[in-house]
């Protein structure tokens, strides 16, 4: 069983390196006086070898105190060792020193004896500070390592604040790209609808004053004519306005890169969910795991999803029953993914399908129609579709298709 | 339809709206005036004729309210029929509560402009003609003397002559002829037209 235990301490102190040493040192420390009586059994030990060796050599064999006195000065600090110093002397005077058994010392001894005194306490001092430094170190690297823990455990914490703060720049971020989005599509509708309402304003102002020339008695057909080709030239120019309007979304150098269709509506989703809550509206998705990457302007297509579920949620402003707008992904023919938003709102007949895209139709009291008729000009930029269909069930759903290999085609 | 040689002033940073504007009102026999912003309004010379003035809220440098303001303060005295493309209640409210005739949104239709304008320039004229009322009174009254005034004065309030005589220290016969000059100065037909007249007078030096 011990020596079991003895081969096991090799390599456990091996590997444990200082850290036992320290620990050690910690058990001796205890008492004063049992670190005295340590000194006392050191001395005992080296005395009774000694005793038992002499006979060995012809001289004074004292080799065997200056262990001891360096064992009590190591195990027991400085009080020890020079207790152990004393001892020794002492012995070494009464047994070993001529003449033997006296505490006289004779005068061919007296250099050999003061030589034996001095080394002991130069041996007891050495090993004493000795140990006093081997015990300051393993404190300061028992310190050190403390403080490398507790370093540790700082560093581990301010690695999670900022994690959390980057987690809420993130969110902030998100916030403000959403609220950004909102408030230019906002700026957009109104800036349109001054672009497009001036020349509007011009064509029905001269639509009467042409019925005033007509009118007239003689009728002024000269300035009917003129007012009319300006009624011609405005009417002109406010289709241009919607073509500029048009023109933005489908010429922009469109920063296509491939994107993750899932990922892009989850955005949108998490975009509208404020205003989804707010409105009591329910927002589901069934996304189809297995749909390949699409290559495509992340942004505006963005809008056009964002688009299509702010049109649902507006049509289920009335239909108090079940307010739930549903995205789903899906793979068709292999070729294109395609994105449905089904809404259970009002609906619309299928006579009106078309009109749906056509600029200016509008079923809301505050928009202009420009939504559907633009969005409809970004799937066909990305040489795709989007289409109505009335719900079986009631309400509408609007497919956007985009075709995988859209690269291929451009090229 | 409207007086002869009345005009309407338009102020629109649109040239096809301000073309279209003085199209209209051309068919219909009125004379107009355009601008593209109010201070070319503010540096021209206007013909001080029945006039109103036909303002696009929305305009570059000084907006519409804001001009109806300015005009307030410089003392222009013309009706203002707000046009604008997407009027707010607050805006409406104010600009209304400011002494506007109308506030129309674009396109508007040929009635509640024209039936507008018409308003605005019948304010404009009756303005003018009162004004042209007055002035002339003034004219008259400055030609009283002093006494004749303090004569006027003491007839309007209704004392016979005796109490005037009585009052001014003058003899009756005396106050007889002050009241006599007073009458043909005034051009009054009669001591209830002068009373009117002097009650215009009054109000007038008030203000």
């Amino acid at each position: 069983m011990n020596k079991g235990y003895g081969k096991q301490t090799y390599p456990l102190m091996n590997v444990a390196g200082s850290i036992p040493q320290s620990k050690f040192a910690g058990l001796v420390a205890p008492s004063y006086w049992a670190r005295l009586g340590l000194s006392l059994v050191f001395v005992a030990v080296a005395f009774l070898a000694t005793l038992s060796l002499q006979h060995l050599f012809p001289y004074p064999f004292l080799f065997l105190f200056f262990g001891a006195v360096m064992a009590g000065a190591w195990f027991g600090g400085t009080a020890a060792g020079l207790l152990a110093v004393v001892l020794s002397t002492v012995l070494v005077d009464y047994f070993f020193v001529p003449p033997v058994y006296s505490f006289a010392v004779n005068a061919t001894a007296e250099s050999y004896f003061a030589a034996f005194v001095v080394c002991a306490l130069v041996a007891s001092w050495v090993s004493s500070s000795r140990k006093k430094s081997a015990e300051a170190l393993s404190v300061a690297r028992d310190q050190l390592e403390l403080r490398v823990l507790e370093r540790t455990e700082e560093l581990r914490k301010s690695n999670m604040e900022l994690q959390e703060r980057e987690k809420a720049l993130l969110h902030s971020q998100a916030e403000l790209a959403r609220l950004s989005r909102v408030m230019s599509m906002g700026e957009l509708t109104i800036s349109i609808a001054h672009e497009v309402n001036q020349p509007l304003t011009a064509v029905v102002t001269h639509g009467h004053a042409c019925l005033e020339w007509l009118s007239a008695e003689p009728p002024n057909v000269s300035k009917a004519r003129q007012t009319t080709e300006r009624i011609i030239r405005d009417g002109t120019r406010a289709s241009e306005v919607l073509g500029r309007i048009r023109a933005i979304f489908k010429n922009e150098a469109l920063a296509k890169a491939p994107l993750d269709i899932n990922r892009l509506i989850e955005e949108v989703t998490w975009f509208v969910r404020d205003e989804a809550v707010n409105r009591g509206i329910q927002i589901r998705t069934g996304l189809s795991a297995s749909l390949p990457q699409i290559t495509a302007d992340r942004v505006q297509l963005q809008q056009v999803i964002l688009n299509l579920v702010m049109n649902g949620m507006d049509a289920l402003e009335d239909n108090a029953a079940r307010k739930e707008i549903v995205i789903s992904t899906r793979m068709n023919d292999d070729s294109d993914v395609v994105v449905s938003v089904e809404d259970s709102g009002v609906g619309f007949t299928a006579e009106s399908v078309e009109k749906l895209f056509e600029p200016f139709f509008t079923t809301k009291l505050h928009g202009i129609g420009l939504g559907l008729s633009i969005s409809r000009s970004i799937a066909e930029a990305h040489a795709g579709r989007l289409w109505a269909e009335p719900r079986s069930s009631g309400g509408a759903v609007f497919h956007l298709s985009i075709p995988i290999q859209q690269q291929v085609v451009d090229v | 339809m409207f007086s002869a040689n009345s005009i309407v002033f338009v102020v629109d940073d649109d040239p096809s709206v301000r073309d279209a504007l003085s199209n209209l009102l051309d068919s219909v026999g009125l004379a107009a005036q355009t601008f593209g912003s109010s201070e070319e309004f503010l540096s021209s010379s206007r013909p001080e004729v029945p006039s109103c003035l036909v303002l696009d809220a929305k305009l570059p440098g000084m907006s519409g309210p804001e001009f109806q303001e300015e005009l307030r303060r410089t003392g222009i005295r013309i009706p203002i029929i707000f046009i604008t493309a997407h009027g707010d209640v607050p805006m409406t409210r104010k600009v209304m509560k400011a002494g506007a005739i109308e506030f129309l949104t674009k396109p508007f239709q040929k009635g509640e402009l024209l039936g507008a304008i018409r308003h605005g320039l019948e304010t404009d004229q009756s303005r003018r003609q009162e004004q042209a009322v007055v002035s002339e009174l003034m004219s008259r009254y400055e030609k009283l003397t002093s006494r004749e005034r303090e004569v006027l004065e003491l007839v309007t309030t209704g004392l016979m002559n005796k109490e005037i005589a009585a009052k001014l220290g003058l003899s009756e016969i005396t106050v007889k002829i002050h009241r006599r000059q007073v009458m043909t100065k005034m051009e009054a037909t009669s001591l209830a037209d002068l009373v009117r007249m002097a009650d215009k007078v009054k109000s007038q030096s008030k203000s």
